[in-house]
């Protein structure tokens, strides 16, 4: 009768003595892993936000997907398989695990009035109204209509806006909704990956 | 040598590192007659310098193998060189990783097909990009080998094959037995004991296969740094999984 490996050991190990398929005495071994802290961690790939060069990554997810486990990223490299990059990163692609993990990274909005020299917390409502004064009041202030010819151009040329590489498609959607709807023409953004 | 190295830690797997160092040697042997009388690449002819430079192999085990080797080395030894070479022949026509001596005994000489040849040596059939380039042979471990100058790049993955130990290159985030790209069905398991050592694991077909990272240790030899890494497959065992190819401590 055919018996498997696994059927095998714990035969081998149900029997007294733990024994691999050729026989060789691993009770010390099987010792050994049972004080092991073993940890699963799951591979992801994925592209780097970073530049429009597009490089792949492999992002190293620590955590066995139970309920009461966080997953924690533990590393990202290069993806060698990736026809880009061939395992290659640069040194802002290297530090993307500081993108994920960052005890600096901003929870809540923050302002930096005009004259002060740090910036200061502001909650989410108190911060959306002033933005929205400023932009309208800016905007009133500063629209320009028609051109020097009479010819309708609707432009506010005393907005700018500038994103971050690692916006999101769906925010910079949004954003260039936004800022051409005020007439807004300084608008850039990271949108190439 | 690696093995030597590792076994004189006196760690749990001691006595599997120095059998299989033993091994080493005794397989350099009929590496080293097959240097001087180099195969044709057809056993039937090849199969007398196996079996004359593999004494010292089947003494070895006979000497310092478990008790069920043991006495097949000296069944070997004793009977007729008729009976060692249909045992051969049949391993190379239907290789098994439960098949202690013929594994042992040919690999030096799939080795060196191998390595004197640039295709695939006669008679393989290969399946997929999964198997053995050179013999079609199944993997029997995993290397993952950066090159790169920074921590930071990707190391590339190359399977090492259980029959010739020719090694290819094979994608990072697959399964080397069923192809499963599933991301949330793959996975690997470490511990800091082994850090340069993980079994890379696939929940679809329940099979797996170590890696050696010589990203995280350049020194390590991937055949002894996986045998040494015993403790990872009975680990990996005990929680469901198989092993692609047992290797030759029977793990």
């Amino acid at each position: 009768m055919p018996i498997s490996r696994r059927a095998f050991l714990q035969g081998s190990i149900a029997g007294g003595a733990a024994l691999s398929a050729f026989g060789f005495d691993v009770a010390p071994v099987q010792a050994q892993a049972k004080t092991l802290k073993i940890g699963r961690t799951s591979e992801t790939r994925s592209t780097c936000p970073y530049c429009s060069v597009s490089c792949g990554v492999i992002i190293h997810t620590l955590g066995d997907r139970a309920k009461n486990a966080i997953p924690q990223v533990v590393h990202v490299e290069g993806d060698p398989d990736h026809p880009i990059n061939r395992g290659t990163l640069c040194p802002k692609g290297s530090s993307l695990q500081q993108e994920i993990l960052n005890d600096r990274r901003l929870l809540k909005p923050q302002v930096r009035r005009p004259g002060s020299d740090h910036w200061e917390d502001i909650d989410w409502d108190r911060a959306v109204d002033e933005i929205a004064r400023w932009v309208k009041k800016t905007r009133d202030a500063s629209f320009i209509a028609t051109d020097s010819r009479g010819r309708v151009v609707n432009r506010c040329e005393s907005i700018a806006w500038t994103g971050g590489c690692t916006d999101t498609n769906e925010l910079n959607y949004l954003v260039v909704k936004t800022m051409r709807s005020l007439g807004v023409v300084g608008l850039e953004n990271q949108a190439r990956v | 040598m690696r093995a030597d190295a590792l076994a004189a830690d006196e760690g749990p797997g001691v006595s599997l590192l120095r059998f299989y160092a033993r091994l080493l040697r005794a397989q350099k042997k009929v590496d080293d007659a097959l240097g001087v009388t180099p195969p044709t690449g057809v056993l039937e002819a090849d199969v007398g310098i196996v079996l004359e430079s593999g004494v010292d192999l089947l003494r070895t085990v006979s000497e310092a193998g478990p008790q069920p080797l043991a006495a097949q080395a000296r069944e070997l030894m004793d009977g007729s060189a008729s009976v060692c070479e249909a045992r051969l022949l049949t391993y190379w026509r239907d290789r098994s990783d439960r098949s202690f001596f013929g594994k042992a005994l040919l690999q030096p000489y799939a080795e060196r097909l191998t390595r004197d040849e640039a295709g695939p040596i006669a008679g393989a059939s290969i399946a997929g990009d999964n198997m053995c380039p050179r013999c079609g042979g199944a993997p029997q471990l995993s290397i993952l080998d950066g090159g790169g100058a920074a921590a930071t790049d990707g190391g590339a993955r190359y399977l090492q094959c259980a029959t010739c130990l020719a090694r290819w290159v094979f994608r990072r985030v697959v399964c080397p037995s069923c192809g499963n790209e599933d991301e949330r069905t793959l996975g690997y398991y470490q511990s800091a004991v082994f850090a340069h050592v993980r079994v890379d694991a696939c929940d679809r077909c329940g099979r797996y296969i170590k890696s050696i990272d010589l990203t995280r240790l350049g020194l390590a030899v991937p055949l002894v740094d996986e045998v040494a890494a015993a403790p990872l497959d009975l680990w990996a065992q005990e929680h469901g999984y198989e092993k692609i190819a047992l290797n030759l401590v029977g793990l």
